[in-house]
């Protein structure tokens, strides 16, 4: 009996406790990556992913700093240091500098999204034009996120596939990761459609692809090179695509966004209820930009970035009818944004004198700000980011005619955005000019035209022009030293993980 | 089948006359019976041990046959306290004769003649012989037991007498645990058990940190804990006013039972169970008063102005508004110590309803705990309610062990440390005023400004205000068993345990802002639900047969553990605002409503289980125990690991060449084994890669969010068991008839295959955490030693207990992390090879420049200045690597977050109706990075020191470099974050705990039916010796490898309480 009995318990005991298949426990959160890659669906959320990287925050406000900041037209009193010596100053106190390791890291999320789009995409079984548009799309990605680090960063790794723990790469030449620039958008071009219907506006176009391109060639002084994509958006198909908005602001506000000069434009969107930048996180995720609040004037905003006050003064020229160049305005927040004076200039809803009194000489950035519909500014401004305009390419194009020879070729493209603004044309303002004058002449012109757009610091790097030189403009770069400031030091955290990384001259 | 013999170990304690000679023999092994009825010296010149326990044998044999007698004598038996004492074993000497006392303590019995002895007898209390001398009234008062040597201890599925076990075991008692007042189980053992390092925080309701013999792993340093058999964490929910006894299994030998959760060690708690006798009502009640010992010596408004004045003219700068002259308002002097701190209080209250009969007993308690913690706006309650039974039929026993708790936690907003803003915050800013309402403001809450009072610190008053956190625990911890016991060496269990949880948490944001120039952010509600559910199904058979001189007992069986947790959460912005007061519902807010919902865990443990105890003449003693373990968690390849270990013991005091008559007791026992880890941040799917859809791109003229997926996290299909390879020699000894006892282990262990949250390069784009890798191993070795001297022979007993404990910790291998990189970074720490995990790699500083030409002629080999920058009163820093520049690349492993040597002690002392016990903690010889006070020193944004001596010209014998402003280069680097400037050796001796008692006197008691009440008085943290100048030296760090970062540690409070114990 006991026997039995104990051999009965025995079993129950092994039956109930040997089931062993049931150690394989499926996750209902999420798919598989081995499950997923199917469809078309799946390449189009792939790609998606690619661009949600564009309003992560690193990326969306941080690059900025860089970009517009360091350059001679802006800079920081943040009481917050790090931002003044690291974003503004050239005193690089910190290699692993957590606002530069979020750009770094932002544009190589981007990198890792676009890899896996262009790893994934050609195994799946759908329509081939759409598949070769994702690709399109994805390499277009690939490369923008690859021309932030090149002319942020220089020499730097060159990650081409999903990544797997444990890859090292090597530093890669800054003409290495330009070839691949070119080969990606190349490739792009040939792909990517004119346009798109208006449910999918903001994708890449290859317009986008050219007009990257041709940027791509001129940051490596290839104007030659560079005049073939040129061309095509400013004399060939894409001349019927893009155009000059009729109102140089058109380009600022948020009732005007997608519009014809817009050749690729970042979209941001307001979502109240985010409570992280991070889009990984969750879908309840900051899809807007926080730059406005970071250059959001005193009492409006962090003010950690504003600009330096010698570009308002560099708009003399008036306009045909005499009135003063309506891009100062349009660009600038400061005592004289309306031309009558501190009185009559309104920020965010109260007049410059009441914010701050008649002699308070500060200057912000206007464009990208959300003034022209609120009196604050926050994390979360939908107001998108106009990346390339066609104003800015018809400079360009000006700039590479001049360069390789055909100043005089040269001279429309600058008229069609000088009289956009109201100005006389350059041909009746200033006929004749050589080409070393016309290139200053350009200098000013892509000044008055793109500050605050981002462009800056690359242009000053194009024209060989980032030195101590630039001292009187802005005091920070008394501190630059030439061969060494034009890049960020690589971060040391990645040099520690990855010794095949060089860290970047003088550092 | 812990449980079953744990219990039938109790029983015998209750009814020592068990009627069967087979279960005595077998009971001799295992529980405290059989030997102890008789193996008491009967003078302290007692003959060797296996003498007195071959006698005892006898005795036992003879009581199981009774005999006629003659003199009738009856009395009664106290215990220390005066109560009576029920259960005690009264026997004639020499004789089968005896009695047991009922549940007052009372007995009766005849003896043969007058001028015998009566034998009193009980475990856990010293044998009393008395000679009759004719008298038929003896009441007998014992005295508790010295010697822990007959103590039952549990050590897994299973419980051994303490003499016979083989693996690392330390008791801890509940008694000293319960004198600290404390959140957890874990901060009340702090100093008590040798190995077991605890670190506490000040911060309601929180667990405290407990490693156990150093850190094997890099993720996870905590123990198991079971409690009655379930496999559940001791977390604040857990009364320890519950708690029976608490044993810490700290080698592989003892642990191993638990297999790959075991190797952090395994914390075994048993709860109290119901005794035989009548309904007994327990009670206690403790009020405190908790308050932080130590603030920041701050400046005070004025103080400040000064200074910053200064730190502006200095800097060629026009001093702002708040402070200049002329500007500066003296009336605004906000001290924010004194906004943010308060006297916290504590109440502790517990009832508990016992008795039972001989077939089954019951305990039936309650208690509620309030903590109001000592900063504004965070405090935790618990309401709790067991219930434990027991019931025999037959050959079947039934019990079950369930507890409901209720438990509350408040805070305000997460993310916020208000031990740096109180600090850092300026004395110049008021907490409220008008000048400060904007819209985004609408509270005029005081915040930075600028160009005046510039800092980001938080107001903390207004995150108070504005923001709060409130969860909610709802969870019953219980199991239940069923045993039957075929044979008397035969016996099955069934053990059903169950964690359901019901956990709530609610965040409020009211409209406003707590710092400069902060984004205008909407008021909100969320509201988080999620379920946790853990169920444990345990067949287990215990055995256990003596034959001759040969004993073998142990236990085979099946573990099956499942654990799930669902979560739902909701948010909302815009709460409605009427009447003066928010509406904090979902439905009641207007703006964006969010949802989000998951299966966090699902996973599944198999187990099964294997012990055999072999014993020869109690003399030599081995065990074998492994456990086969299979985790769903990992991939199918590596599901399943085998955790074997082996031990010996070998009592030397039971030899019969051994004959030293002072030492009662001599053990030596060795073990060796391995354990696994398992890192519950792991996740349930930790080992494949998933597609992450929360990405959003925007698209299209109206703007619309459209889903992106890829795969963001870098996976690792390879993931497996990390493991630990254990060794452990000990010699239990104890001299002089047990007064003196003592404990040595010497302890190797080598953990391999530690995952690592491998830290991945930026450029390869991962999100979502860093993906474990099973890359490095760490060997930890120490020495752990325990004494304890106890005189119990005089009305004035005492006892003194020391333990000290070295833990060499040293990262042995940390797998390929590239070219010569054989360390991982974490902050301002590298885990190297060959160093401790997490040592210091900072750049060293070498005083302060006194002159310009000292700065000048500060220069490498090739002459180049290094500091061209820094102006005399600035930092020296080390160029180590001799190129000209201090960076990043001058640091260096500066000193050891690990203590060189950590020790306990206590005193217990009573004297008739006063007992007064003492614990005092110490850790010696390891450093914390103090980083309020890199915030504080750094002078920028912030409020000083008022002890602050920054360095002029006249002021050069100073270790605090010049005022100034960080627009300076100079000043920028005086701040290095990676810099020895913030390291403090943080050594500390501490007065943890000090109480004094009271036992009211019987006759004062009776009249109100009590039978014992004792008043007490005590005062928790009340001195602590050290130099840090932090708040805390016992710093509980940012994570495994930042242990010794003071991130705005939470000190332990200084308690002062009042309580009351009693029954009736």
């Amino acid at each position: 009996m006991k026997k039995i009995l104990i051999s009965s318990v025995l079993a129950v005991a092994l039956v109930m406790g040997g089931c062993k298949d049931n150690l394989d426990i499926e996750n209902p959160n999420q798919v598989t990556t081995e499950t997923y890659w199917k469809t078309d669906a799946d390449a189009l959320a792939g790609v998606n992913a690619t661009y949600s990287t564009l309003h992560r925050g690193s990326i969306s406000r941080w690059m900025f700093f860089y970009y517009i900041i360091r350059s001679d037209e802006g800079w920081s009193q943040s009481p917050a240091t790090d931002i003044v010596n690291n974003m503004d100053q050239f005193i690089i106190t910190d290699y692993n500098y957590g606002n530069a390791y979020g750009v770094w890291n932002d544009n190589y999320i981007g990198v890792n999204r676009a890899n896996q789009v262009i790893d994934n995409v050609p195994n799946i079984q759908m329509d081939e034009t759409l598949k070769q548009r994702y690709l399109g799309e994805a390499k277009f990605m690939r490369a923008l996120y690859y021309y932030h680090l090149v002319t942020l960063f220089g020499n730097v790794p060159l990650v081409l596939r999903t990544p797997v723990v444990g890859d090292k790469p090597a530093s890669a030449t800054q003409a290495e990761v330009w070839a691949q620039i070119v080969k990606d958008l190349t490739e792009a071009a040939a792909v990517l459609p004119n346009s798109y219907p208006s449910t999918d506006l903001g994708r890449a176009t290859r317009g986008a692809a050219y007009a990257l391109l041709a940027k791509a060639y001129m940051q490596q002084q290839k104007y030659t090179e560079a005049l073939q994509p040129l061309q095509w958006l400013v004399e060939g198909d894409g001349k019927s695509v893009y155009d000059l908005m009729p109102n140089y602001r058109d380009n600022f506000l948020i009732t005007t966004e997608n519009n014809r000069e817009s050749i690729f434009e970042w979209q941001f969107e307001q979502n109240p209820a985010e409570t992280t930048d991070d889009d990984t996180e969750t879908p309840n995720q900051n899809y807007g930009s926080s730059l406005p609040q970071f250059f959001g004037p005193s009492g409006i905003g962090w003010s950690d970035g504003e600009a330096r006050r010698w570009v308002t003064r560099e708009f003399t020229e008036p306009t045909t009818t005499g009135a003063r160049d309506p891009r100062l305005a349009a660009s600038f927040l400061y005592d004289s944004t309306n031309v009558k004076g501190p009185d009559s200039t309104l920020i965010y809803g109260q007049t410059f004198t009441q914010r701050y009194g008649r002699n308070n000489q500060r200057v912000w950035f206007r464009k990208f700000q959300n003034d022209h519909w609120k009196n604050e500014e926050g994390y979360r401004s939908p107001n998108n980011y106009r990346s390339i305009r066609y104003a800015d390419v018809l400079l360009m194009y000006a700039e590479c005619l001049n360069q390789t020879g055909s100043t005089a070729q040269a001279y429309p493209y600058v008229d069609r955005v000088r009289q956009r603004a109201g100005l006389a044309s350059l041909s009746a303002a200033k006929p004749g000019l050589t080409q070393a004058q016309f290139l200053e002449q350009l200098k000013h012109e892509r000044l008055l035209e793109l500050s605050g757009e981002g462009h800056r610091w690359n242009d000053l790097a194009r024209w060989g022009d980032l030195g101590p030189q630039l001292t009187g403009r802005d005091p920070g770069f008394a501190n630059f030293v030439k061969g060494k400031h034009e890049l960020l030091p690589i971060p040391q955290q990645e040099r520690d993980l990855n010794p095949n990384l060089a860290q970047n001259p003088g550092y | 089948m812990k449980n079953s013999l744990w219990k039938t170990g109790r029983r015998t304690q209750k009814s020592p006359l068990w009627p069967s000679v087979t279960l005595t023999v077998l009971l001799a092994a295992i529980s405290p019976f059989g030997a102890q009825a008789a193996d008491r010296p009967k003078d302290k010149a007692a003959g060797p041990a296996g003498l007195k326990n071959a006698y005892s044998f006898s005795i036992n044999k003879e009581m199981a046959n009774r005999a006629a007698v003659a003199l009738a004598i009856r009395g009664r038996v106290t215990d220390e306290k005066g109560e009576g004492l029920p259960g005690v074993s009264v026997v004639v000497k020499g004789t089968n004769t005896g009695a047991v006392t009922d549940q007052d303590g009372n007995y009766a019995l005849n003896a043969p003649d007058g001028s015998t002895t009566l034998t009193f007898s009980f475990v856990g209390y010293l044998t009393q012989e008395v000679v009759i001398n004719n008298r038929t009234t003896i009441d007998v008062s014992l005295a508790p037991d010295a010697r822990a040597l007959e103590e039952v201890v549990v050590i897994g599925y299973q419980t051994v007498r303490k003499r016979d076990l083989t693996g690392a075991t330390s008791t801890v008692s509940p008694d000293q645990a319960n004198k600290v007042t404390a959140n957890s189980l874990a901060e009340s053992i702090q100093g008590l058990s040798p190995g077991v390092t605890v670190r506490s925080t000040g911060v309601p309701g929180q667990q405290a940190s407990i490693q156990i013999r150093g850190v094997a792993s890099f993720l996870n340093t905590d123990p198991l804990y079971v409690i009655d058999g379930m496999i559940a964490d001791a977390n604040p929910t857990i009364n320890t006013d519950d708690i029976e006894s608490i044993q810490i299994l700290k080698d592989a030998s003892a642990a191993a039972i638990y297999g790959a959760r075991a190797a952090n060690g395994v914390i075994i708690i048993t709860t109290k169970q119901g005794k035989e006798g009548p309904i007994k009502v327990g009670f206690s009640a403790k009020y405190g008063v908790q308050e932080m010992y130590k603030r920041w010596n701050l400046t005070n408004s004025s103080e400040f102005a000064a200074l910053q004045r200064t730190q502006y003219e200095s800097a060629g700068q026009t001093p702002p508004a708040s402070v200049a002259l002329g500007t500066f308002n003296p009336n605004i002097n906000t001290d924010w110590q004194d906004q943010t701190l308060q006297t916290g209080s504590l109440q502790d209250y517990n009832v508990t309803l016992s008795g039972g009969t001989k077939t089954g007993n019951y305990l039936i308690s309650g208690s509620y705990l309030v903590n109001n913690g000592y900063v504004i706006g965070n405090s935790f309650n618990r309401a709790a309610f067991r219930i434990n039974s027991r019931s025999q039929k037959g050959r079947v026993t039934f019990g079950e062990n369930m507890v409901l708790t209720n438990s509350n936690t408040q805070s305000p907003t997460s993310g916020f440390n208000p031990m740096y803003d109180m600090a850092t915050m300026l004395p110049v800013i008021p907490v409220q005023d008008p000048s400060y309402i904007t819209t985004t403001n609408p509270g005029g809450w005081g915040i930075g400004t600028y160009p005046n009072a510039v800092t980001y610190a938080f107001n903390p008053v207004a995150v108070r205000n504005l923001s709060s956190v409130k969860s909610n625990y709802a969870k019953l911890v219980g199991n239940a068993f069923a045993e039957v016991k075929f044979w008397d060496w035969l016996t099955y269990r069934f053990n059903a345990g169950m964690e359901v949880s019901f956990d709530y948490t609610q965040t409020l944001r009211q409209t406003g802002v707590w710092q400069y120039n902060a984004a205008p952010y909407p008021s909100s509600v969320g509201d988080d639900r999620s379920r946790f559910l853990s169920l444990l199904f345990e067949h287990t058979l215990n055995f256990n047969k003596t034959i001759g001189p040969h004993n073998i007992n142990g236990v085979v069986g099946i573990s099956q553990q499942h654990t799930t947790r669902q979560t739902t959460g909701a948010s909302r912005t815009n709460l409605t605002y009427a009447g003066g007061q928010y509406y904090g519902t979902i439905s009641s807010a207007t703006g964006t409503a969010t949802a989000t919902g998951g299966v966090p865990d699902d996973y599944r443990i198999l187990g099964y289980l294997g012990r055999v105890n072999y014993g020869y003449k109690d003399r030599y003693l081995i065990t074998f125990t492994g456990r086969l373990d299979s985790d769903s968690r990992f991939g199918s390849n590596y599901r399943t690991g085998f955790f074997p270990s082996v031990a010996g013991a070998w009592r030397i005091s039971q030899e019969k060449f051994f004959n030293v008559p002072w030492v009662s007791d001599l053990k030596l026992n060795v073990s060796y084994g391995k354990l696994g880890i398992v890192v519950p941040t792991l996740g349930s799917w930790p080992y494949t890669a998933y597609i992450n859809n929360n990405p959003r791109a925007i698209f299209g003229a109206d703007q619309t969010p459209s889903v992106g997926a890829y795969q963001a996290q870098l996976a690792n299909p390879d993931l497996r068991w990390e493991s630990r390879i254990q060794q452990n020699i000990g010699l239990d000894a104890s001299f002089l008839n047990n007064r003196v006892s003592l404990e040595f282990n010497v302890y190797n262990s080598l953990s391999r295959d530690a995952i690592l949250n491998l830290t991945v390069p930026g450029y390869l784009g991962n999100l979502r955490g860093n993906p474990y890798v099973n890359t490095a191993s760490i060997r930890n070795r120490g020495i752990e030693f325990a004494a304890t001297y106890r005189n119990n022979e005089h009305p004035f007993k005492w006892d003194v207990s020391a333990n000290f404990t070295t833990i060499r910790n040293r990262v042995e291998n940390v797998g390929n992390q590239g070219q010569s990189i054989n360390y991982i970074v974490s902050g301002n720490t590298r885990s190297q090879v060959g160093n401790p995990v997490g040592q210091w790699f900072l750049v060293q500083t070498a005083g302060i420049f006194q002159t310009q030409e000292e700065v000048n002629s500060y220069v490498n080999s090739t002459g180049k200045v290094i500091q061209p920058y820094s102006k005399p009163g600035d930092i020296k820093y080390v160029d180590l690597n001799g190129d000209g520049v201090i960076d990043a690349n001058d640091r260096t492993f500066v000193s050891s977050p690990w203590p060189k040597l950590q020790a306990g002690a206590q005193f217990n002392g009573s004297y008739k109706q006063f007992s007064l016990s003492v614990q005092l903690v110490g850790v010696f010889g390891y450093t914390v990075y103090n980083d309020v006070r890199r915030s504080l020193d750094s002078y920028q944004l912030t409020n000083f020191r008022k002890d602050v001596s920054p360095w002029t010209t006249q002021n050069t014998a100073t270790s605090d470099p010049r005022l100034g402003l960080a627009t300076d280069q100079g000043i920028v680097y005086n701040n290095l974050a990676y810099s020895d400037r913030w390291l403090e050796n943080a050594s500390y001796v501490r007065f943890r705990n000090v109480e004094l008692g009271y036992t009211l006197p019987r006759p004062f008691l009776s009249r109100a039916k009590i039978n014992n009440a004792r008043v007490f008085v005590s005062g928790q943290n009340l001195f602590t010796i050290t130099g840090y100048t932090g708040l805390d030296p016992d710093v509980t760090g940012s994570n495994i490898q930042e242990r010794g970062v003071d991130a705005g540690h939470w000190p332990s409070p200084r308690v002062f309480s009042l309580g009351v114990t009693g029954e009736f």
